[in-house]
């Protein structure tokens, strides 16, 4: 059978499902298939990602749990348990697909609908079906009707459509779950994760960094609520990664704010983010849980186990120790304050703070820039890690400083140039994570607990083994960057403005 | 897109049957099928309850498949359409022979399907005539319902010797014993020889049924009335070996 399109219409109110059959009846055989009562239970991460990827996930009546990718179901499984994160769910294409739209996030409940779908065959005198319909019924007030056309019987398609004219009230597009989901209350389903702060290039530098600042802050305090409830590890790396980009920003833009307020404002925002510090090691060793096991061979199972044990038990305590900050009077305070700041209206105490964005913004990218240059100019063989490390710190903060404005800055070569950043950052990057997982994990280390001693040197000489490496691969990735082209991109995207706006 | 052809120069012996049923197994198992009723009696159709048009469309059969492509309906069963017969269909042979390279326009026309269909069944009119080599060499594998008596043991012989003589590929011939009643003697013997001489013949059979002939009745599927009577069971083992042979091709 083929449908070669199905067209559906919102019904006029109270139209009941007897009126339209006894309709049908004067043209068609007509016989409606039982109506199924379903419950729709949506859910989406704290991102909306799975909706923003055109995804929709949701559980039925007993256990079962259906994924759509734009608006086809395209697979079903049943659980026991509820799940909450795609390793809950058994291998197969839900968990694959789970997993690279949800990465380490939960799902969460978004919305319920009840629908009721009555289908409908209208026969010839062959008894010859040559019309399907559909009606969807989700209140008195809220009833769809669908004709489904089969080839070769377009004008019964017609005919029944005609009969039904009088009980429509008007045609809908592109009838399907996310359309329903609009209709009824899904407008939580936008991402929660982009912070969207208009500047202009000729604002003055001061309101644009005030702005950020203050939009930074709150996207923040968006995830207090699922840090203290703890409902993903994601929660409190985003509620880090703002408070680290607004420190940054502070950091980056010091000369444009009034002095007084960064003294104030910078130790409170570093103590704040520094009482999240230890949980973010812990969970960052627990998410990596399958690839510390497969790094091991089994005998060291048993002291991994115990290493494990100790590290979930001291979450547990960071955990709680992390939410009564978090819910505390001071914590409440101080953001409030840091806040309260950020969001004066500009005094332009600087002569600078009154410089257009856009050029101020210029002139720092091309002075960090050629800072890192010479950084790495005097690197040789024996450099030590730290020198490293200290670049893929500058690394960070020139690509948060593009990342900020990149609304003003020319687009497609900028987008470019930081997708380039991005990559030295990820080696960079890596290099750095195996030397703070070394650290971490030498602190475990215990004589009493042999087993687990055992295991963590044997980690300890594979990371050491892998750090050597990266470090090659490190050096090779900042020569690749630091070329003579460059050089010239960053002078022609950035240097060609005003040079005396930064003293 | 792979085409089968349920064909014998001889009537009554299941084609009809044969077809509707592989057809239904075919979209069953998601495979988007399309039966074409070559016949001009139209039962597979009939079968369907697909009713041709009224117009007299034979003499653009074999034009161009986008003439074909108006006449294709729905069936009750999803993945599956059909091409119904009409009568008209009687003068295919008269018509092939008014047209040049007319053993390979039936494999032309059917090339435009490639894109919609996965599996084209062909129910074939019982004769041995200019449209019976059109279907031989369209066809990847024609399916010939041999029923276990003197007579249909001739006339598959007579057809192994036109493709020989023809020089068509044999290889296409897959022959499977049809309407068998075991209880009588000489279906038993007839078997065991044919067997013996042509390794060809599938292992499936399908059996003299009533359920089968209450198809006009129901004008269905066997599958859809008589779900779990043995010639259900003998379709689905008949549409097990044949989707086996396809997937090999």
């Amino acid at each position: 059978m083929s449908l070669l399109a199905e067209k559906t219409w919102r019904l006029r109110k109270n139209i009941e499902q007897d009126q339209i059959l006894l309709a049908l009846s004067s043209k068609f055989n007509t016989e409606a298939v039982n109506g199924v009562e379903s419950e729709y239970q949506f859910y989406d991460d704290f991102d909306a990602d799975l909706w923003q990827s055109d995804y929709l996930f949701c559980g039925l009546n007993k256990g079962t749990f259906q994924l759509f990718q734009k608006n086809k179901q395209i697979s079903e499984v049943r659980m026991l348990k509820q799940p909450r994160f795609y390793w809950d769910f058994p291998d197969g294409l839900v968990r694959d697909r789970l997993k690279k739209q949800l990465k380490y996030r939960a799902l969460l409940p978004v919305t319920t609908l009840s629908i009721c779908t009555t289908n409908f065959l209208l026969r010839n005198n062959d008894q010859k079906i040559v019309v399907k319909g559909r009606l969807t019924r989700l209140s008195p007030d809220e009833q769809y009707f669908s004709l489904q056309v089969l080839r070769g019987y377009e004008k019964s398609c017609r005919s029944a459509e005609s009969i039904l004219d009088s009980s429509f009230k008007e045609p809908i597009d592109d009838f399907n779950l996310r359309y329903l989901l609009l209709k009824n209350g899904a407008q939580d389903l936008q991402p929660r994760k982009s912070i969207k702060v208009s500047i202009t290039p000729d604002m003055p530098v001061e309101n644009s960094v005030r702005r950020m600042a203050v939009a930074m802050l709150e996207q923040a305090q968006l995830n207090v609520e699922g840090t203290v409830a703890d409902i993903d590890t994601e929660f409190l790396h985003q509620y880090r990664v703002n408070l680290r980009k607004v420190r940054s920003l502070l950091g980056l833009l010091k000369k444009v704010i009034p002095l007084v307020m960064l003294e104030e404002v910078k130790p409170k925002l570093s103590f704040i983010a520094g009482k999240t510090n230890k949980l973010r090691d812990l969970d960052v060793f627990l998410l990596d849980h399958d690839h510390y096991r497969a790094m091991l061979p089994l005998e060291f199972s048993s002291g991994l186990n115990e290493l494990y044990a100790v590290i979930e038990k001291q979450r547990k305590r960071e955990k709680h120790s992390v939410a009564k900050y978090l819910l505390s009077e001071d914590y409440t305070a101080n953001m409030a304050y840091c806040l309260s700041e950020l969001a004066k209206d500009s005094t332009f105490e600087h002569p600078i703070s009154r410089k257009p964005v856009l050029a101020v913004v210029n002139k720092l990218l091309l002075k960090r820039y050629q800072k890192m240059n010479l950084i790495v100019a005097a690197f040789h063989i024996e450099t030590p890690d730290e020198d490293i490390h200290d670049l893929r710190i500058e690394f960070k903060k020139l690509r948060y400083l593009i990342e900020f404005f990149i609304d003003v800055l020319p687009k497609k070569r900028t987008h470019q140039l930081l997708s380039h950043i991005k990559k030295t950052q990820t080696v960079l990057g890596d290099f750095n994570d195996l030397c703070v997982q070394i650290e971490f994990l030498t602190a475990y280390r215990d004589d009493s607990k042999i087993e687990m001693t055992k295991a963590l040197s044997a980690f300890i000489a594979i990371l050491y083994l892998q750090q050597k490496q990266l470090r090659c691969m490190a050096e090779k990735t900042l020569l690749s960057f630091f070329t003579d082209d460059m050089a010239t991109e960053f002078n022609l995207l950035y240097g060609a403005l005003d040079k005396g706006v930064l003293k | 897109m792979k085409v089968i052809a349920c064909y014998s120069m001889k009537g009554g012996v299941g084609k009809t049957a044969s077809s509707v049923n592989l057809a239904y197994w075919g979209a069953k198992s998601g495979l988007k099928t399309l039966l074409i009723d070559l016949d001009p009696q139209g039962a597979s159709s009939f079968y369907f309850r697909v009713q041709p048009s009224k117009k007299k469309w034979a003499e653009r059969f074999f034009n161009a498949y986008e003439d074909l492509l108006k006449h294709i309906k729905a069936s009750d069963f999803e993945n599956l359409d059909i091409i119904p017969a009409h009568l008209s269909f009687r003068n295919f042979d008269t018509l092939l022979a008014s047209l040049n390279k007319r053993n390979n326009r039936l494999k032309r026309i059917l090339k435009g399907f490639k894109g919609e269909y996965d599996l084209v069944i062909l129910d074939c009119p019982p004769s041995i005539s200019h449209l019976s080599e059109a279907i031989f060499i369209a066809s990847d594998t024609i399916l010939v319902p041999v029923i276990p008596t003197t007579l249909s043991e001739r006339t598959f012989e007579q057809l192994l010797a036109f493709f020989k003589e023809k020089k068509y590929q044999n290889k296409k011939i897959t022959p499977f014993f049809s309407m068998v009643q075991s209880q009588k003697t000489l279906h038993k013997s007839t078997i065991d020889s044919m067997r013996t001489r042509y390794k060809t013949f599938l292992n499936t059979s399908i059996p003299y049924s009533t359920d089968i002939e209450k198809m006009g009745e129901h004008r269905a599927p066997v599958d859809t009335f008589a779900k779990s009577k043995p010639a259900n069971r003998a379709y689905i083992e008949l549409w097990g070996e044949v989707s086996a042979i396809l997937k090999g091709k």
